[in-house]
């Protein structure tokens, strides 16, 4: 249609002064990466716990701090980001509901919360006021900070879908989107810290985790790729970035390539090889090439014009 | 009440008096626009003709900036007009992504967001909007859309089918109209964007919200 209207009219703006501009850049990028990988380490430790419990015992303490300092990395991009930080109390004092922005402020808050307390049991299991049996009641407080890293994972995805003027982020392909981005960091991030801890049969699990996430995600975005194009004039603009010599192609290409094809190949030869070391490179691979996909996918449809 | 804006394309000829008048009056700072006139122009020369679309914030009914708002800083007065509350705009710019009209933008003097609030504090005073008095040929109507009596109202009955939104298919219900329009007008996609083809090439933009690229 674009381009038909092109031939017809030749229109071309001559004065437009509100150019696009680059409003989430890379600190949203690193605040959706870190996010990712907090909650998906949860859901992991959770799966494990659910598993094969006994194999939890060296992985409670490094598990949840990695998760806490990811949550923390996430917080302080999520704050730098806004233009007027020392106002970030006004959404706890004054919450605006309908926002996701909202909504995900307080749960990412009282999840942050919660793995500090499960944190500092872990620390000072000895002279935990708290309860006797630390890791007992660390067990018990998984199962309810693995319910919440749920919506806390999902929450951009409904910021995404709140954002109305950008077409590319739909529901509920977003959400499934976060929840893979979880999975597949989270994977990836318990690979890397369980290391020899972890039996041969868990590895293979957690390696089939990773593996189907990249496949699962690949496939959205490869959807998107080919027939994102043929509903919606705008979602067609904005792919044009990720095609052909688009801004973004090399980049959108790098992200898929480095996420997901590498370490679904990397995974079916750790199947057949068993070599830890390919694990481990597929788990590093995931885990950075994660952070291109989502930077190209957050900031492709700001470059279109809206007026 | 719910007040509402209908710019008659027809008799609009570019002269940005509105987008002047409502910097004055608004101290819009350099760099940013509550209202701009967007020029295109259409043809092959010498068949061409020069196109103007006055662009401001629309005011929805169903306002995606209102909803996205963390703090309420974007909020519905009485009159229909969505306001903004600066003291309050944590900056986060969740409202300019979810725009899809272009209209929001972080002042880059108090690091909030800003857009065209149809002159609510001269409304509360009982005066017309700034841009609608330096209009010399009178093509910005203001009213209520909820008086059939009121100018606005009657303009839109008179002009029958004429009367247009930018981009329906959002779900936003607009109170800002046009007549006269056509797509490329109203569609951004509907012209193109040539590097060195603006009136005015090699414009020095002022940092502004992307701050974070």
């Amino acid at each position: 249609m674009i381009h038909e209207t092109f031939a017809a009219t030749n229109a071309v703006v001559t004065l437009d002064v509100a150019l696009p501009d680059i409003f989430w850049g890379w600190y949203v990028t690193m605040n959706m990466w870190a996010k990712s990988i907090g909650t998906g380490l949860i859901f992991m430790l959770f799966l494990l716990h659910r598993k094969n419990s006994s194999e939890m015992s060296g992985l409670r303490t490094p598990a949840i701090i990695v998760s806490f300092v990811m949550m923390n990395i996430f917080l302080l991009f999520t704050l730098a980001d806004l233009h007027q930080p020392f106002r970030m109390w006004h959404i706890f004092f004054y919450p605006h509901w309908t926002s996701a922005i909202t909504v995900g402020a307080w749960m990412a808050t009282i999840f942050v919360g919660l793995e500090f307390v499960m944190m500092a049991m872990m620390i000072r299991k000895d002279k935990c006021l708290l309860t006797k049996n630390a890791t007992a009641s660390f067990d018990k407080l998984l199962f309810w900070v693995t319910l919440l890293a749920i919506p806390v994972t999902l929450y951009t995805a409904g910021i995404m879908a709140e954002a109305t003027a950008r077409e590319l982020w739909q529901m509920p392909t977003e959400s499934v989107q976060m929840l893979l981005a979880a999975t597949l960091s989270g994977s990836a991030a318990i690979i890397l810290l369980g290391g020899s801890k972890l039996s041969a049969e868990t590895k293979n699990f957690f390696a089939s985790i990773l593996g189907l996430s990249a496949l699962l995600a690949f496939i959205l975005y490869m959807s998107e790729y080919i027939f994102g194009s043929m509903k919606a004039e705008e979602v067609t603009a904005t792919l044009a970035y990720i095609k052909g010599d688009g801004e973004y192609a090399t980049m959108f290409w790098i992200g898929q390539w480095v996420a997901y094809i590498l370490p679904m190949i990397l995974v079916a030869l750790y199947r057949v090889s068993k070599s830890n070391s390919i694990l481990t490179l597929a788990a590093i691979l995931a885990i950075a090439g994660l952070w291109v996909v989502k930077h190209v996918w957050l900031v492709i449809p700001q470059l279109l014009p809206m007026s | 009440m719910q007040l509402g804006f209908l710019v008659d394309l027809h008799l609009c000829m570019g002269c940005k008096g509105c987008e002047i008048a409502c910097k004055v009056e608004n101290e819009v700072p350099l760099s940013t626009w509550r209202l701009r006139v967007k020029y295109v122009d259409v043809g092959t020369f010498p068949e061409t003709k020069r196109t103007f679309t006055p662009l401001r914030c629309n005011h929805c009914e169903n306002a995606p900036c209102e909803r996205i708002c963390p703090v309420s800083a974007l909020h519905y007065i009485d009159n229909g007009i969505v306001n903004i509350d600066k003291e309050r705009c944590i900056g986060c710019a969740g409202c300019v992504m979810a725009c899809p009209y272009g209209a929001i933008y972080i002042d880059p003097e108090t690091q909030t967001a800003d857009k065209c609030t149809y002159c609510a504090h001269r409304i509360a005073s009982s005066m017309m909007p700034a841009c609608v008095v330096a209009c010399p040929v009178g093509a910005n109507i203001f009213g209520d859309l909820e008086d059939p009596k009121s100018n606005i109202s009657i303009y839109i009955q008179e002009a029958r089918g004429d009367v247009q939104v930018r981009k329906p298919e959002k779900g936003t219900n607009p109170h800002h109209f046009y007549t006269g329009a056509g797509n490329v007008h109203l569609n951004p996609l509907a012209s193109q964007r040539i590097e060195g083809y603006n009136l005015f090439n090699k414009i020095t933009h002022l940092p502004l919200g992307g701050h974070h690229e």
